[in-house]
């Protein structure tokens, strides 16, 4: 037949070599973007880590009082900042966003109501975190007169982690094989019952795993946080409604104003890798209770 | 009795406390644009939106046009996009097709690892090492557009790759094997079947990446500039929405520090209509046919 | 090892790895050598020759020691109880276990003479040969048209009326063109699930192979749909080495010229090859007596 002489043409074996030379010219430029995002990867964690190491780890700089005109200033206040805001931040966001998961996933009935949640939740996601700072400042720290504090800023903080919160825990109670919940409601529980007793306590791990990237997130976040928060403290901040000044937020501090600080580059250096170790060490501690998560899962599962 | 109506009575007031804390989203969702578009009216009423959008920002002469940093946004999330787009589909092909099963987990970590660098540490770097870096290359200040889509790129990259990944494997072995078992090259498979399959969630991806990039600000703040300015270069500074308002909120009043609350209206419009932009392109696609 | 894109069987090959060990088979074969099972006549050549074909997925052997020699412009059909590696064997003939991981041959298979498992055997070449149609229909979610026209392009065919000519070619070929004619730019997956089979094995026709293997290709489709595959498989042969692989006896025994019976001793053995002959006289006259437990219990 006419057809077999086509597919026999020359051309088609001039194809035949093109599309094996493509083949292994796309094969190298694939290994050559994997190998330039890995090495972006360890470029970026060695450029920080180098510049601001021997500070970071040093006791009297984490551990020492800020300076504001001298050198030689530490960043304890701001390193207890970091962490006071995640806490604060977490047991407003923790509760929502698992109690929202929960209702998604085990008690919601109607459509609608689900699908405005995922919007809002979707949309909040989107939202900058600039946006979010001065948000929170007109309404937490002027409107409900908070001040620049702590609480400011968990308040804002929750409405920026809370689409990311529910989503994780969402995801850790879908994961909660079936068979326990019916097993429970076969013994007479309630729906409520069933799943303090048989959804929460399974999903307990997954969710974890989320608080763990949500610190992670939090202490990293800066715009959302220099207009609720505050820049730079001197000493330790006790009070939830008094300023305090978490490290990312004082990085952009010693950014914009800290040049009165003679040593501000090595201050801000050191403060940039200690954030960095720390996000790197949470990220670490979260994937260790993954795994241990999926471990749990695979005996029971 | 009364213990069996007490205790449905309070499992009424679970439920109803589970819908509420799932209704915070769309609540806050509904305050956060009630009080952007409420500071924003000011300069609305008192300066004009042929003001707000025209391109000069003189607060002196009573000008507040955002054009501008608009224009610094969508330039630096198009730099960062062109960038940080082919390194991302191109990681995602190696993680789902050319890696060899033990280092995919390897890379996969490092990119997840990319991803939890604050921005702020992001910023910083750009700051340290990379405007220095374009400053010796090119002879200008070295911030500016190109320094903010570097940096944005890298932002993005992992955002991408996840989305794409996704998309990918979501696509059937089936159509992998049948043009395998015609004769087509890897590539050819992938060329002419996988990515096309694959278009909504690429997409998708791009378009979430796109919105990273929006509505980054720390990184971006340190290495714009930053210059209320139209740029002349790739190399000049300039301002984005985010890095304006980040940088002027805090000493602006009356019909200045209103405007900026404009930015950040327009910022919001921006995100949500890519959000719903994703929505349409990833939810309405019909599975039957994907064109070439 | 590090797996690259292109594989290591030559340009463009799978992903996984396809060694071939043994080294005594590197030589080619005579096409009239003698035959792996005397006694059978074939008019004809052979189209395939397989010695001492093992093959292992990881530490797992899946296959021993087939020697089968698959008759050129026949239907062979493989049959066997399930999980007794007739899909694996199949997938033998075109390199496509490769795309296992850890998977692993030993002994040759030979095509037209040459061992396709040879270190420098053209994979993507050889699939173009020996193509494939899959238990389950899987037209790509693209136009009925560009299913087709999926292989020519591949081959570098760009010409619109070329693309035209073999389109309907092979659709005609598939018994598909009447059918299709005049919606050929709508979605391949609208189609019927017999339609989507037959449009599979126009797309297989479409690159102009010589052997066309069949996975179970009916057992997803209804009676009709069966039988009007079954009849093409007839008209198919004249043109093609046809290999089915069928978990059907009556199937094997209406529609084949000849029959190879794989048998698995027990739970974790490998499959081998038990009797292989004409369809009619294995199926009444068997000569080994595991083939006639097996098929005499289950057949007529």
């Amino acid at each position: 037949m006419e057809n077999a002489s086509v597919l026999e043409s020359r051309s088609r074996r001039f194809a035949g070599k093109g599309a094996a030379l493509a083949d292994r010219l796309a094969t190298v430029a694939i290994w050559f973007s994997a190998m330039l995002a890995l090495a972006l990867v360890i470029g970026v964690i060695a450029a920080i880590l180098w510049q601001g190491l021997g500070t970071a780890l040093s006791p009297s700089f984490i551990f020492g009082k800020p300076e504001a005109m001298r050198e030689g200033g530490g960043i304890w206040p701001m390193v207890v900042s970091s962490f006071y805001l995640a806490v604060l931040t977490l047991s407003l966001v923790l509760p929502l966003g698992v109690g929202a998961a929960l209702y998604l996933s085990e008690f919601a009935r109607g459509g609608r109501i689900v699908r405005l949640v995922r919007f809002g939740a979707d949309s909040l996601s989107a939202v900058p975190s600039v946006v979010f700072g001065v948000f929170g400042m007109v309404v937490f720290v002027i409107y409900l007169g908070l001040g620049y504090s702590l609480m400011a800023g968990a308040l804002t903080l929750t409405l920026l982690n809370l689409p990311t919160v529910m989503r994780s825990a969402e995801e850790a109670v879908r994961s909660v094989p079936n068979s326990y919940r019916e097993a429970a409601l076969a013994m007479g529980c309630s729906r409520w019952e069933m799943v303090k007793k048989a959804v929460l306590p399974v999903a307990m791990p997954g969710i974890t795993t989320g608080a763990i990237l949500s610190v992670g997130r939090i202490v990293g976040e800066s715009a959302a946080v220099v207009y609720t928060v505050g820049l730079f403290v001197r000493k330790v901040p006790w009070s939830p409604f008094r300023p305090a000044a978490p490290m990312a937020a004082n990085i952009w501090h010693m950014y914009t104003e800290g040049a009165l600080v003679p040593d501000w580059f090595r201050v801000a250096s050191g403060e940039a890798a200690f954030l960095l170790l720390i996000v790197l060490v949470l990220n670490l501690l979260a994937r260790t209770t993954a795994g241990l998560v999926r471990k749990k899962m695979g005996y029971r599962a | 009795m009364a213990g069996t109506v007490s205790a449905i009575g309070k499992e009424w007031l679970i439920r109803k406390a589970l819908l509420v804390s799932a209704l915070v989203v769309v609540f806050g969702l509904a305050l956060v644009i009630f009080f952007m578009a409420k500071e924003s009216l000011p300069a609305f009423t008192g300066a004009g939106p042929a003001n707000l959008f025209g391109s000069v920002w003189d607060p002196r002469q009573g000008r507040y046009g955002m054009l501008v940093f608009l224009t610094g946004t969508l330039t630096t999330t198009a730099g960062g996009l062109i960038l940080g787009t082919p390194l991302a589909l191109g990681l995602a092909l190696f993680l789902t097709q050319v890696a060899p099963r033990r280092s995919r987990s390897l890379i996969s970590r490092a990119v997840e690892l990319l991803a939890g660098v604050p921005s702020i540490v992001l910023g910083w770097l750009g700051f340290t090492i990379l405007v220095p870096w374009i400053r010796r290359m090119s002879g200008s200040s070295g911030s500016g557009i190109l320094a903010a889509s570097i940096v944005l790129a890298i932002m993005v990259v992992p955002t991408i790759t996840a989305i794409s990944r996704d998309a990918l494997e979501a696509v059937p072995p089936s159509y992998t094997q049948a043009s395998l078992s015609l004769g087509a090259t890897r590539w050819q498979t992938v060329r002419g079947v996988l990515l096309p399959a694959a278009r909504p969630g690429l997409l998708a991806a791009i378009i979430l990446g796109a919105g990273r990039a929006i509505g980054e600000t720390m990184a971006v703040a340190m290495v714009i500039g930053p210059a209320s300015v139209f740029p002349t270069s790739l190399t000049s500074p300039t301002h984005t929405l985010t890095t304006k308002i980040l940088m002027e909120m805090g000493e602006s009043t009356g019909v200045q520090r209103s405007s900026l609350f404009a930015m950040g209206l327009v910022l919001l419009v921006l995100t949500m209509a890519l959000v719903m932009l994703v929505r349409r392109v990833s939810g309405g696609e019909s599975r039957l046919m994907v064109a070439e | 090892m590090v797996s690259t894109f292109t594989g290591r069987g030559g340009p463009g090959g799978g992903q996984g790895v396809g060694e071939r060990e043994n080294a005594v088979m590197e030589q080619e074969l005579e096409v009239g050598a003698e035959p792996a099972v005397p006694g059978i006549r074939v008019e004809g050549g052979y189209k395939f020759r397989l010695r001492n074909l093992s093959l292992y997925y990881g530490e797992r052997k899946i296959l021993e020691d087939i020697e089968l020699d698959i008759p050129e412009n026949r239907i062979t059909a493989v049959i066997g109880p399930s999980g007794c590696g007739k899909s694996s064997f199949l997938r033998c003939l075109n390199r496509m276990n490769d795309l296992v991981e850890g998977s692993r041959v030993e002994g040759g298979v030979f095509l037209d003479g040459e061992d396709i498992y040879r270190r420098d055997c053209d994979v993507t070449a050889l699939r173009r040969r020996v193509g494939m149609v899959f238990q389950k229909p899987n037209p790509f979610p693209k136009t009925i048209y560009e299913n087709v026209a999926f292989g020519p392009r591949i081959l570098g065919v760009r010409d619109r009326a070329t693309l035209d000519e073999v389109v309907e070619t092979s659709l005609r070929r598939a018994a598909l063109w009447d059918e299709v004619k005049d919606k050929l730019k709508e979605p391949a997956l609208a189609l019927s699930g017999g339609q989507q089979q037959r449009l599979c094995i126009a797309r297989v026709l479409a690159v102009e192979p010589e052997v066309i293997l069949f996975d179970e290709p009916c057992s997803a489709l209804d009676p009709i749909a069966t039988q009007r595959i079954e009849d093409l498989l007839v008209e198919l042969k004249e043109k093609y080495t046809i290999v089915i692989v069928t978990h059907n006896m009556q199937q094997a025994a209406r529609a084949s010229d000849y029959t190879a019976f794989f048998l698995i001793e027990r739970q974790g053995d490998p499959g081998r090859l038990v009797e292989f002959g004409e369809t009619g006289n294995l199926f009444t006259n068997p000569r080994d007596e595991r083939t006639e437990r097996d098929i005499t219990g289950r057949f007529g």
